[in-house]
């Protein structure tokens, strides 16, 4: 401080000299302090403000802030404190005002977190930031401004720990040191636990690279609030030491593994930390894989069992790196097989082969098993992407049960599940007629007439279609659709109706399957205990979910309202008639109609808790038929419902609720769905069940077509679908589901079902999926993990189109001496395959030799051979072959025998100059006319297969392709049970070169072809000109190894499939591989393309003998 | 053809064996009285069914049936009287297989001491001294035994043996019955059309689960509880035939099922092997059809 001021006077006369708004300042601090101040001390202070603005040009306004902060100050510091404060403050302004008025500013906010000593050292730190640059000026005045917010998260250490590392970056980036200490800042304060782990990892980080800093720190900021809390010191410290090792970012590895943590339950997470502690000491490469992994396995399976899953992928890790990284990433079977062990989580892919065969068993039809979530998405009705359901041919299921901690008890609830769904099938829910009489009920129906509901909004703007689309309608009208007709509350009449009927069929699954029984029971309590009893129900409401536990079996402490206690004795006797043995869906009609009689009469009011009655059913003995003067009753009050018209009362109601009239009667709401019985839509099903049957080729005749208008219309109103309104757009686009679905003719913007598009999955997906139609996924084999990459491929298959007949005629006619030869050959493998068998112990007839021999033996005292007979062995033929084409791209290579040299044949080795290469060599061969391989494999085809028309043997002809492991063409010229007609032939002339050649699933699928035929001699021959390649199959050369280690594995497995497997290939750098990929099995290497028609005939020849 | 000889096993000779007592068949349809008919009136006859499905004891039953009320297909006198003095009709049952040439039903030629001496085979022993030869499965065996398949099921009646040089006409009483599955027939494997149109053709197929209910309980004893449950197995998974399955479990299975049942063996345990195992040995379709016996019993 320079000359303390003898007067105030003084002191303002000088700060005159400066912009008034020092000034200004100082007369208000002053009026403010001079009270409780000694005149020294105010001197003293006043001074202070003079020298600081006497510093520089610009230091007036830290002058300025100093005298505007300084009353605050002054409440917590003493005098001394306070001048040695500003005396910092000076020799900061001495060398930036910007950064002294930084450090006024925060004023009483920093120093009241601060003692004596830090107050120095604090002032230090900054005045350390500031280097003479405009930019470390910047730098230091954050840092003060800051200071606040950090000294309430760090230690004063801390921050020093902080400045510290920010001064090293600043040595390099000025830049990036200032956007550090601003997310820093911004960091810091919000996780104050783990500042200390943060720090460490920020000096960890700038020690091996600067640079880093600010994308950890970043990194972090995003991180660290997915972590839960008490896990994230122990994140950062796993951060630390990916930082201190060599490998990949901090910041991606905060990213990838915040994201993984943030998928898994708070109480996983120290699982997937510690693995990956383990995992990053063992082999830090896999970390980024684990993250991904990771919580798909600690999602799946519980703690002690992750634990041994992951001791396994250590072990193998240890005995075979390539095998360990395979199963870490999920991408081996074993990996797979043991989680699938371990897990007490029932998958529905898993199971849903077995799955299906029960339920064709038990339905006697031919049930699909899928996913709740496909037929959600098929946009007809049914919304929930979890419940099951059926839709008449199709039992859905969800995808994933996890309910109970044993997979037996999860599995149990499938099967409990399934057949309650297939018991809508077995017992026929769908099969309802509206004139089939009941079996325990005397029938009301037919005393009832349906009431067309009335038409909305298209009929009335087509008045005069409307007479004739009420004719077409009344032909499609279902005879569900019919019956709920009969209710003005059809949405009332549809719960009971599945009450009743999901009621019936689980007394009669419970009586037709003892075994299940007791799994089913234990569904049903379930269910029942955690059905909540749900608060303000109204009377009608409260009613139904007495049927509903009624139909659980519950039978005691049901909730009913107490004075319509006559009401539910009478509901109860009806339920337990439906329920009765032998009933049919007839008797849940019936059922409904008494039930829906009897709430008609109570109003929908809500019911207060005194005015609730606990009912026990104590199943009091009831006539097995009603009596007539029961059904009279109900007759009438039904008639008496029906009158009111729907309309109306609708409107009635809302009136009522608007004006307020009667707040008692509520809106019908309906009950909470049952979760093991799903929805169930009877008239959905039994509309789609006849939308499929006018498909049928002979029903069309007697079922009138239906257009889309019309369906459209009579879906308005139906109230299964109300739920799913909301997601699909118009009833237009309903219907359209509708008809596809139904396999109807559709308007021309909808695409065909079929296969889609090409899809390009990443290589580093997954396992795959066959979801369409002829689709089929095989595993592949990773050599270097010494394990199967499960369900990696998907093999298309598809029939090759027809084209000229010309292409056939013209190779038999240009081959005619050669085919001549080969019929000849294949004409004697006919006769040799009978053989007179001599010398056996039994057969047709003697055979003289061998009995005159054993008669001399006799005579002369030898024991004679007792095989005396001779047996005509009739070596049946029963072979079946397949032929593999490779259609690879490869195969449009030109052969011009002349001047084509050796080297010239290898294509360069990267796939995008193979390509370009090719199409130059194609358009090269188009135009210089010469043959190319495919052409030759073509013509060796046809010649074979004119010759083996001469033989009984059953063979195949396929040609593969594709492109990536989810696009194996497979394409069928001729299957192994089609005759060889001309469409066959015909198909020959569309083989075509298309993409490359991933070898291992078109030959996995081949096999799978033989093992359906059934013969004694089954071939595989594989016809190609190279190695196998494809994308993520073999690139750059290097790769190579992994393609031909699969073939040679399909080709093993084929073999262990009692096929004899042969290659034939005309590369004729094929030797180097061939030798690998078929070790021990046959193969040939062409040396000349053009002896290929006569070499395949022969080979076929030798190999089938 | 049994050859087997021990001290306490009776050995008869085939035309000699006839029914003695009435084997347990539940009708399904108007099968037996059609079956009386052709026997009268000597039109061979074709079961046509899946295995397991009772067309040997129709046959069996059948035998036993005619003999009760037939006299004119009395066989030789003095082997024909049981306790009750019933007389059944002789059955000769062949079970036919792959090698099974025309000698093995004909007869052949053995070596004796000195030279060779003749016996017949279970078609010559039915044709000389009556009754029902009943070619099981006839499909399977070798094609040439239809030369003398159709002389005996057409007018003539004949057996020519080739070896010996005579023709033999036909007993009186002899009556020729094939069986064969049409399920698992391949294209080589089918009845040549010359050949099926030479008999009448009765249909067998699984009996309504009330019929076979009461075939399993007293076949194998078990209450009718068990028998049911047991039927509505059988029911289902014949509903799996085609979809996993080669064929539908067959009545005997259930029966055998049943007796393991009623000798202690529990439920659950004794469908597995009596039916799950024996039918298939895909795993997977083992499970499903398990899942489906784990239902129905406890």
């Amino acid at each position: 401080m320079g000359v303390v001021f003898p007067s105030i006077p003084a002191i303002e006369q000088e700060l005159q000299r400066f912009p008034a708004a020092v000034t200004e300042e100082f007369q208000r601090a002053r009026q403010r302090l001079e009270p409780g101040m000694t005149t020294d001390d105010l001197l003293a202070w006043g001074s202070m403000g003079v020298s600081l603005a006497q510093q520089t040009i610009r230091s007036w306004e830290v002058a300025a802030e100093y005298y505007r902060v300084s009353s605050s100050v002054l409440d917590d510091l003493p005098m001394d404190r306070f001048l040695s404060w500003a005396q910092h403050g000076e020799t900061l302004c001495n060398q930036s005002p910007p950064v002294a008025l930084a450090y006024f500013r925060v004023g009483r906010d920093a120093t009241s977190m601060l003692t004596t000593e830090q107050l120095g050292a604090w002032a230090q730190m900054g005045l350390g930031l500031y280097k003479g640059t405009w930019k470390s000026s910047i730098m230091a005045a954050r840092f003060f401004e800051t200071s606040p917010a950090m000294l309430q998260a760090l230690s004063f250490a801390q921050v020093g720990r902080l400045v510290g590392l920010l001064d090293t970056v600043t040595q390099q980036s000025s830049d990036l040191a200032l956007d550090c200490l601003s997310l820093a800042a911004e960091t810091l304060p919000r996780v104050p636990e783990s500042s200390e782990a943060l720090l460490n990892l920020l000096a960890a980080v700038s020690a091996k690279s600067w640079r880093d800093t600010k994308g950890s720190l970043e990194g972090a900021s995003k991180a660290l609030p997915k972590v839960s809390r008490e896990h994230r010191a122990r994140f950062l410290s796993l951060a630390e030491k990916v930082a201190a090792s060599d490998h990949g970012s901090v910041a991606a590895f905060m990213q990838e593994a915040s994201q993984a943590l943030s998928q898994i339950p708070p109480e996983a997470q120290p699982a997937l930390l510690s693995m990956s502690e383990v995992i990053l000491a063992k082999r830090p490469t896999l970390l980024t894989d684990f993250f991904r992994s990771g919580p798909m396995v600690l999602s799946r399976l519980r703690d002690g069992q992750a634990e041994t899953w992951f001791v396994e992928g250590l072990k193998l890790l240890e005995e075979n790196p390539d095998a360990g990284v395979a199963f870490f990433k999920l991408e081996s079977s074993r990996s797979e097989e043991l989680m699938e062990s371990l897990s007490s989580t029932v998958e529905l892919p898993r199971i849903k082969d077995l799955l299906r065969m029960y339920c064709r068993a038990l339905a006697g039809t031919t049930v699909e098993i899928a996913s709740s979530k496909d037929l959600a998405q098929k946009g007809i009705g049914w919304v929930d992407e979890t419940e099951p359901t059926t839709e008449g041919k199709t039992v859905f299921l969800p995808p994933i049960v996890d309910r109970h901690q044993q997979k037996d008890e999860n599995f149990e609830w499938y099967k409990v599940v399934s057949t309650h769904q297939v018991a809508h099938l077995e017992f026929e829910s769908f099969g309802f007629l509206y004139d089939e009489p009941s079996v325990s009920f005397r029938d009301l129906r037919p005393k009832l007439t349906p009431k067309r509901r009335k038409k909305m909004g298209l009929a009335a703007n087509q008045p005069q279609e409307a007479a004739q689309d009420g004719q077409a309608e009344q032909e499609w009208l279902t005879d569900a659709q019919k019956f709920f007709d009969l209710f003005p509350e059809r949405r009332i009449a549809l719960d009971i109706f599945t009450v009743l009927e999901d009621g019936r069929l689980d007394t009669r699954v419970k009586r037709e399957y003892a075994g299940l029984r007791k799994a089913y029971g234990r569904v049903q309590q379930d269910t029942i205990a955690l059905r909540p009893l749900e608060e303000g129900q109204a009377a009608q409401e409260m009613l139904i979910e007495f049927l509903l536990r009624l139909s659980l079996g519950q039978r005691m402490k049901l909730i009913i309202p107490a004075k319509y206690e006559a009401e539910a004795r009478k509901m109860a006797r009806v339920a337990r008639r439906v329920f009765k043995m032998g009933t049919q869906v007839e008797d849940t009609a019936e059922g409904t109609l008494r039930v829906y009689a009897i709430l008609a009469q109570i109003p929908n009011e809500r019911v207060p808790q005194d005015e609730q009655a606990e009912y026990d059913d104590n199943a009091e003995q009831d006539s097995d038929q009603e009596s007539e003067g029961e059904s009279q009753e109900f007759l009438e009050q039904l008639m008496a419902s029906q009158d009111q018209e729907p309309g109306e009362e609708q409107e009635k109601e809302q009136q009522e609720s608007q004006e307020g009239q009667s707040p008692d009667q509520q809106p019908y709401s309906s009950p909470k769905d049952v979760d093991y019985r799903g929805s169930f839509k009877p008239e959905l099903v039994q509309l789609l069940n006849k939308l499929r049957e006018g498909q049928q080729p002979q029903g069309e005749q007697q079922t009138q077509q239906i257009d889309r208008t019309q369906l459209q219309e009579m879906l308005q109103n139906n109230v299964e679908l109300e739920a799913a309104k909301g997601d699909i757009k118009s009833s237009a686009l309903f219907a359209n589901n509708l008809m596809r679905e139904a396999g109807m003719s559709q308007s021309p913007n909808m695409p065909a079902m079929g296969q889609g598009p090409f899809v390009h999955t990443d290589d580093e997906g997954g396992p795959l999926e066959a979801r369409e139609p002829n689709t089929f996924v095989y595993d592949e084999w990773d050599f270097r993990a010494g394990d199967y990459k499960p369900r990696w491929c998907l093999v298309r298959e598809k029939v090759v189109p027809e084209g000229e007949s010309t292409f056939w005629r013209q190779t038999i006619a240009a081959y005619g001496p050669l085919l001549g030869q080969i019929r000849r050959q294949f004409e004697m493998m006919v006769p040799e395959s009978f053989r007179r068998m001599k010398r056996q112990p039994d057969g047709d007839d003697f055979d003289l030799d061998a009995t005159l021999e054993a008669m001399i033996d006799k005579r002369s005292g030898v024991t004679p051979s007792d095989k005396v007979y001779w047996r005509r062995n009739k070596i049946q033929r029963d072979v079946a072959v397949a032929l593999l084409l490779d259609m690879s791209a490869s195969t449009a290579e030109a052969i011009d025998e002349s001047t084509r040299g050796q080297d010239d044949w290898d294509g360069p080795n990267d796939p995008a100059e193979y390509m370009a290469w090719l199409r130059a060599r194609r358009g090269e061969g188009a135009r210089r006319q010469h043959k190319r391989i495919i052409d030759i494999e073509k013509e060796s085809t046809v010649l074979l297969m004119q010759a083996l028309s001469l033989l009984d043997d059953k063979f195949g002809i396929y040609g593969f392709s594709g492109y990536g492991r989810e696009n194996v063409e497979f394409s069928v010229i001729k299957d192994m049970n089609e005759p060889l007609t001309e469409t066959v032939r015909r198909r020959m002339d569309r083989i075509t070169p298309m993409h490359a050649t991933r070898m291992g699933p078109a030959i996995r699928h081949a096999t799978r072809k033989l093992e359906l035929t059934d013969a004694k001699t089954k071939v595989l021959l594989l016809l190609s000109d190279g190695r196998p390649q494809d994308r993520g199959y073999s690139r750059e050369g290097v790769e190579k190894e992994y393609a031909v280690h699969d073939t040679k594995r399909a080709l093993t497995e084929a073999r262990s499939k009692a096929i004899t497997p042969f290659c034939l290939t005309v590369d004729k750098a094929g030797h180097d591989y061939l030798k690998t990929m078929c070790q021990d099995m046959g193969y040939e290497v062409l040396a000349d393309i053009w002896t290929l028609p006569e070499r395949l005939p022969y080979l076929y020849r030798r190999l089938t003998v | 053809m049994s050859t087997v000889k021990t001290a306490d096993v009776k050995e008869i000779r085939l035309e000699e064996y006839v029914i003695r007592t009435e084997p347990y068949y539940l009708p399904q349809g108007d099968e037996i009285s059609l079956f009386e008919v052709a026997y009268h009136e000597k039109l061979p006859v074709l079961l046509k069914g899946p295995t397991g499905v009772g067309k040997t004891r129709f046959v069996e039953y059948m035998s036993w049936r005619l003999g009760k009320t037939l006299t004119t297909a009395k066989p030789k006198e003095k082997a024909d009287r049981d306790n009750d003095g019933h007389v059944g009709i002789p059955l000769l049952t062949v079970a036919c297989h792959e090698d099974m040439t025309a000698s093995d039903l004909v007869g052949r030629y053995l070596i004796e001491e000195e030279g060779t001496r003749w016996i017949d085979g279970p078609l010559t022993r039915a044709v000389r001294y009556g009754g029902i030869c009943y070619l099981d499965e006839v499909v399977e065996a070798r094609k040439d035994t239809t030369v003398l398949i159709h002389p005996l099921t057409d007018h003539r009646r004949i057996l020519a043996m080739e070896k010996r040089g005579t023709i033999m006409e036909a007993h009186e009483g002899f009556l020729m019955v094939i069986s064969y599955n049409p399920g698992y027939q391949t294209a080589l494997k089918d009845l040549k059309q010359s050949t099926r149109q030479r008999f009448i053709a009765l249909e067998f197929d699984f009996p309504p689960k009330e019929i076979e209910a009461k075939v399993v309980a007293h076949e194998s004893g078990v209450d009718s509880e068990t028998a049911w449950q047991l039927a509505k197995l059988g029911e289902k998974v014949r509903n799996l035939r085609e979809h996993g399955l080669q064929e539908g479990a067959s009545t005997r299975l259930l029966i055998y099922a049943g007796k393991l049942i009623l000798r202690g063996v529990s439920p659950r345990r004794a469908c597995k092997v009596a039916i799950v195992d024996a039918l298939t040995d895909d795993a997977q379709a083992q499970r499903s059809v398990q899942e489906v016996v784990t239902s129905i019993f406890e």
